[in-house]
This record gives C-alpha cells, sequence and structure tokens, in this order.
C-alpha cells in the first residue's frame, strides 16, 4: 500500500511538473531586501548592433531608476522574429512588450486577442502621446482601435554610388526605361552586376515586388487583391510586374540567390556594386563601412503605370503590449518611445523615429535628415509587401521571385499559384 | 502492481508522443490559425489539397534523395571507413581519425551551417577557391543559390556531420566479432577485401540494419540542415518535409495543414521502418 502511494506521489509530482514547465507566467518575485520584483518579459527583433547594445544599455537604465522591476530581454532577428512571435502567441506566451511591423503583421497579431487596446492610454497621457507622430499610428490601428506605438519611420530607395555614376557621366534615372539604360550603360563599363540584392532573403524579394506592383497596377486593383477575402489577382499588371523583376534580376548576376541582404549592402558599402535598394534605416550602416558616397533615387515611374509614381515604400515598426502587461510594462514603453530615448536611438544607430523632436540635423548624418525629409514628404505611403497581403500570397511571391531569379519559373506560372491560392483564401 | 512500475515511462510517453500523435490527428480536420481562438472544421479538406500541393511533392523527392544518399554515405561508407579504422595496419592512428571523424557530431548544426555558408559562399568561398586552384574553376557556381544544386549542397553538408557517429556504431559491431572468423578467413587464403564481404558484412547485419534505420527515418524527418542552410530555396528547391510543414504551420500560420503534413511525415516514417524491420528480420532467432 506504502509503495503504491508512493508511485501515485511521483506520478502526480511528474504532471505537477509538466504543467510548471508549460506556464508562461512571469509574474514576480523578491529582491534582496524582501521588496516585490516586477519582471517585465521583453522581446524586440534586433540581436545585431548598434541596437542590441542601444536597448542593453536603455534597459540597464530603467532598472536603475526602477529598482522594483526586472527586463527580461530576448531578441531574434527578422524572419526569425516573425516565426517566434507566432509561437509565442499561438502557446500563451507573449511577452509583455514586443516589436511589431505595421498593418497586416500587426492586424493577425491583434485577431487573436491577446494584444493590448491603448486607446484609453493614449487619451490619458496626451504629453506623452501627442509627441508621437500621429499619420503613423494608421498601420496599427484597426477599427478605430490602436493597438501600437509607432517608434521607427523608413522608406525604400534605390542607393547609387554617386562616384561612379559622375565617372561613367550617368544620372540618377526618373523612369524606368532611363533605369534599364542606367543599368546597361553600368554594365558596358565593366560592372558586370551594377544591381545586387540578397535573394535569400525573402523579404528583399517582397520589398521589390511591392513596390513594382505600386507603380504598375491601379490602387483600386491592388485594394481588392490585398484583402484576402477579395483578391483574386486576376490583372495583367502583375504578370508585367514580375517581369519587370526578372529583368532586374537579369542584372544581379548568378550570386544574388546565394548571398543576404548584408552581403548586398557590404558590396554597396565596400564600392563593389553601383546600385542598391535599401532602406533609409541602413544609411547608418553604409556610413559605417565608409569611403562611398552615396545618393538616393526613388524607384522611376514606369511606363503606362497606373499607380503613383512617387509613392514611398516604407512603413513604421513599433512596439506593442501584451493584454495581460502589468504598469510597469506601460510605464517602460513611455520610456521607450520619450523623445529623450528617441533622440539618442537615431543618434546611436542612424534609423528614424517617429517621435517629434526625435531626429534633426544634430543627430544625424545629412544623408539621415535628407531621407527623413523625403519621408515625411513623401505624396504616399506604401506597406511593405509582406504586411500588405495574406502571408500565404506573399510567400508565393518571394519563392516565385526566387525561381524567377535562378529561370525555374516563368510570371506566369506564378501568377497561377497566386490565383489558385486567392481562391482558396476567399473561401476560408 | 507490477504494472505500477510501468507507469512513469508510460505517463512520458503518453504525454510527449501519444496525446500529441492524436491531438495532431485531429487538429489536421480542422483550419486554424495560431492567432484566432476559433476552428473551423473542414473533414478531409486538408488531405485534398495536400494531394495537389505541388511544394509536397518536390519536398517528398527531396527527403527521399535525402535518404538515398545518406544511406550510401552513411551507411555504406562509414561501415568501410569503421573496417579500415579497425584493421591491424591502422591501429595506431585510429584512435585520431575516430575522434576526428566524429568531431562533427559533437558541433551544433547551427555552427556546422554558418561553416558551410562560408564552403558555399559564391564570392570567396572555399569550395570555389579550391576548384579554382585545382584548374577546376568553371564548375564554381553559387551552390546554394542555385535551384538544381542547392539540396545536393544541404544533402552533403549531413553526410559530413553524421558519418562519424554511423562510422562509431560499426566500429563497435566489429570489435564484436570474433577473432578466430577472421583467422579462419585468412587461412582460408582471403584477402581483405573478401573478409570484408564475407565475415565483416553478415557479421553487422544488426547494424546495418540499425544505423539504415536511423539514417532514413532521420531523412524523412530533416530540417535543421535545409531551415538553416537555404529555408528550402532557391523558390522550393531543397525544401523538404519537415520545413514545409513547419512553415506551413508557423510562416502561414495554416496549423490545420501543417497538421496533415505532419501525419504524412509519421505515416512514411512508420511505414519505411515497418518494411524495414520484416525485411532485416532482426530481432529473430537465429
Amino acid at each position: 500500500m506504502k509503495r503504491t502511494f508512493s508511485f501515485v506521489v511521483m506520478v502526480l509530482f511528474l504532471f505537477a511538473s509538466l504543467v510548471a514547465c508549460s506556464s508562461s507566467e512571469s509574474g514576480s518575485s523578491k529582491g534582496e531586501n524582501g521588496e516585490d520584483i516586477v519582471e517585465i518579459n521583453f522581446f524586440h527583433r534586433w540581436p545585431n548592433e548598434p541596437r542590441k547594445s542601444f536597448y542593453d544599455q536603455k534597459i540597464k537604465e530603467y532598472m536603475e531608476a526602477n529598482p522594483n522591476v526586472k527586463i527580461n530581454v530576448d531578441a531574434v532577428l527578422n524572419d526569425s522574429y516573425k516565426e517566434k512571435i507566432r509561437v509565442l502567441v499561438s502557446s500563451d506566451n507573449l511577452p509583455h512588450v514586443f516589436s511589431s511591423w505595421s498593418n497586416s503583421f500587426a492586424e493577425n497579431l491583434v485577431s487573436s486577442n491577446r494584444i493590448m487596446d491603448l486607446n484609453s492610454l493614449l487619451e490619458e497621457d496626451k504629453e506623452w502621446s501627442g509627441n508621437i507622430i500621429e499619420s503613423q499610428f494608421e498601420g496599427f490601428t484597426f477599427d478605430d482601435v490602436t493597438y501600437g506605438v509607432p517608434f521607427t519611420i523608413d522608406g525604400k530607395v534605390f542607393f547609387y554610388n554617386k562616384e561612379i555614376f559622375e565617372k561613367h557621366n550617368l544620372q540618377a534615372p526618373s523612369s524606368y526605361d532611363e533605369f534599364i539604360k542606367v543599368l546597361d550603360s553600368l554594365q558596358a563599363a565593366g560592372y558586370d552586376t551594377p544591381l545586387v540584392e540578397g535573394l535569400t532573403n525573402a523579404w528583399a524579394i517582397s520589398h521589390y515586388m511591392g513596390t513594382i506592383f505600386q507603380r504598375v497596377l491601379d490602387p483600386g486593383v491592388t485594394a481588392v487583391d490585398y484583402n484576402a477575402k477579395t483578391g483574386e489577382f486576376t490583372d495583367p499588371g502583375y504578370i508585367k510586374g514580375l517581369e519587370i523583376f526578372e529583368e532586374l534580376t537579369s542584372y544581379m548576376g548568378d550570386i544574388s540567390t546565394a548571398i543576404d541582404h548584408e552581403t548586398a549592402r557590404n558590396m554597396f558599402g565596400n564600392g563593389e556594386i553601383p546600385i542598391v535598394y535599401m532602406q533609409f534605416a541602413e544609411i547608418k550602416l553604409v556610413e559605417n563601412i565608409g569611403g562611398v558616397d552615396f545618393g538616393f533615387f526613388n524607384f522611376p515611374a514606369v511606363a503606362g503605370g497606373k499607380g503613383d509614381p512617387d509613392a514611398l515604400t516604407g512603413a513604421p515598426e513599433g512596439w506593442m503590449l501584451s493584454k495581460d502587461a502589468p504598469k510597469e510594462a506601460v510605464d517602460f514603453l513611455k520610456f521607450l518611445t520619450s523623445k529623450e530615448t528617441a533622440y539618442e536611438f537615431t543618434k546611436t544607430d542612424g534609423q528614424l523615429n517617429a517621435i517629434k523632436g526625435g531626429v534633426d540635423e544634430g543627430n544625424t548624418s545629412p544623408a539621415s535628415f535628407e531621407a527623413y525629409e523625403i519621408v515625411l514628404s513623401a505624396s504616399s505611403p506604401a506597406p511593405w509587401f509582406d504586411n500588405a497581403v495574406n502571408i500565404n500570397i506573399a510567400d508565393i511571391f518571394m519563392r516565385g521571385g526566387q525561381s524567377l531569379a535562378t529561370g525555374q519559373t516563368t510570371p506566369q506560372d506564378i501568377m497561377k499559384d497566386v490565383q489558385e491560392r486567392a481562391a482558396r483564401l476567399k473561401n476560408e | 502492481m507490477s504494472i505500477l512500475f510501468l507507469l512513469p515511462s508510460v505517463v512520458i510517453l503518453a504525454t510527449f508522443v501519444f496525446i500529441p500523435l492524436i491531438q495532431n490527428f485531429y487538429y489536421s480536420l480542422y483550419d486554424f490559425s495560431v492567432f484566432s481562438q476559433t476552428k473551423t472544421w473542414v473533414g478531409l479538406d486538408n488531405f485534398k489539397v495536400l494531394l495537389s500541393d505541388k511544394v509536397v511533392q518536390t519536398a517528398l523527392a527531396n527527403n527521399f534523395k535525402y535518404a538515398i544518399i545518406s544511406v550510401f554515405f552513411q551507411v555504406a561508407i562509414a561501415l568501410v571507413l569503421a573496417y579500415i579504422l579497425e584493421d591491424k595496419i591502422f591501429r595506431r592512428v585510429a584512435p585520431f581519425f575516430r575522434v576526428v571523424y566524429f568531431m562533427p557530431v559533437m558541433i551544433s548544426i547551427s555552427v556546422i551551417a554558418l561553416l558551410f555558408g562560408f564552403i558555399y559562399n559564391p564570392q570567396m568561398g572555399l569550395l570555389n577557391s579550391f576548384l579554382d586552384l585545382i584548374g577546376l574553376g568553371e564548375y564554381g557556381k553559387p551552390w546554394l543559390g542555385n535551384s538544381t544544386s542547392a539540396i545536393y549542397a544541404v544533402i552533403a553538408m549531413s553526410q559530413w556531420q553524421s558519418i562519424g557517429f554511423i562510422m562509431v556504431i560499426f566500429i563497435v559491431a566489429i570489435q564484436k566479432i570474433p577473432k578466430e572468423l577472421y583467422e579462419a578467413a585468412e587461412m582460408d587464403g582471403a584477402g581483405k577485401v573478401r573478409r570484408f564481404f564475407s565475415v565483416t558484412v553478415p557479421q553487422v547485419r544488426e547494424a546495418i540494419f540499425v544505423n539504415t534505420l536511423i539514417t532514413i527515418t532521420g531523412s524523412m524527418l530533416v530540417f535543421n540542415e535545409p531551415y538553416i542552410l537555404t529555408n528550402g530555396g532557391p523558390g522550393f528547391s531543397s525544401i523538404t518535409m519537415a520545413v514545409h510543414m513547419y512553415q506551413e504551420g508557423f510562416v502561414k500560420d495554416n496549423m490545420g495543414y501543417a497538421s496533415t503534413l505532419a501525419i504524412v511525415i509519421f505515416i512514411l516514417t512508420a511505414i519505411l521502418a515497418l518494411i524495414q524491420i520484416r525485411l532485416s528480420g532482426t530481432g529473430k532467432d537465429e
């Protein structure tokens, strides 16, 4: 009987351990002097420098100023972040404060019902919320409820090497046909790959596709197609857009499908490549490599294109709070998005921020400040494509883009797959 | 009373294997997202989608390529290596080579993937530089960026990492073979090659079976290598079933369909294991 009891106790203990293992509460603990310590789980997507160190420093500063708070930080890069945050949502293990893209990415997270509604928070503290550029909230607001605080702003343009352009008597192109002439001239001048992209990064392909489709297609068409409930993707403009992307990859050489975007950026920074499609967020990274005098030009207008030729691809990123986040997490978020933090952030990292007074000539390089003015004066913003459409559609385009670059598929085949998937999504 | 002794392992197995397995079958009949709280009943629709999924065909083909190449390298070549290292001539250097061959097994797959990323780098990779050095520069290519070569580049990395582990199992099996058998074969005039086929291979049959089973089921489940090196790309050219399942679930948010893919992987590995058990006749009294 005793033995039986022991075994039953052991089994129950085993179960208890398993249950404990799956517990997601971070809760609080006791400090050295017996005071309550509130633990905040903070998750962002920059394990790389300089941003990692910046956030580590900010965490340290916050914890020194608030000894009753302990911040547990975790960081993984871009695509891995997208996957991990999904896993955390599905296992009800969402961190208290975490970074998020805007538009469909944010909307997906919101649909989990695990994200904090920030309306009252923004209303209560106007001193803080009024300091954030209002237009940037759009990508985090769904059905009149705001779920995210925008922090960084960005734009995607072609960076070009001024020295190479001057040497070969070339101008920044204003139309797609001129752009092709520029690429041909550079090839004739000995640059086998005048344009390079790290096509192993699916998101980099999506940035191209999103911009090209925005230039080529009628905004009314994309508005319908980018909605999973109404999308059909039957407009011939998509084929034309994919043909444009295919043509551009023909200038990238066969290394592009084997390198990542960082490598492409470094090649540009080292003066090896004349043109790379990059985000303003990368200005400082290029400047840090040193030695390249660069300028920008927006993706040029496409002949017969029905979209705004001056639109700028780029959308803000920001912070979200989980529904169960303690008030200390809210306070930490306010600290992260304060004018002081934002100003220092741009000075350290180079990326532009969405906080009023957070960017001026004192904390940016001339190139960054020029970028800031371009972003604020853009005729219209175009969201990142992989956040604008359903991920199942984006994935076909992104992988299709890789296959186009390696000559394994055709624009028609890609669109056939997209149309099939879109039809299925409509019925789901 | 004695059934209680089995209880802890039954509980652990049920918690981590059987219940998730049953849950997975249940989930495959639904369409749901990690973000939503509701599941939509779709019955066998996910299985219908699977039958027309072109990516599944590519993934299965890649898994079978993995299995065939792995059986050759990790079973056949590893057995030959083990036999050579156990030969009297190599007795002195064998410990050194055993360590050298086993070393990759102990290194994290992420580190190895990073290392092979450098080896395969199209600009300054060791492989292309080596080909240049020996005058075969024209055969150099962006190994991971080419739809034809990507899967083979990934498979090659796996062979390099796993061959040592399989070899060690064979070494243990060879050491258990009675010396008299080799002596008798030698007296009958059998050379090293003949001894290998007539003594070693039949005597390590159990180990061959175990290693083949490990290798083939491992090939059907392979995830880390293609995921880290190529993420299944370019396009879907180096995708495997496990990567496809993961991406459907955690990238594209089709959890029901990902469960369906998991069932396919489970059925495949179970069938292969059963076939091998039947064919090898292991476990039966001689």
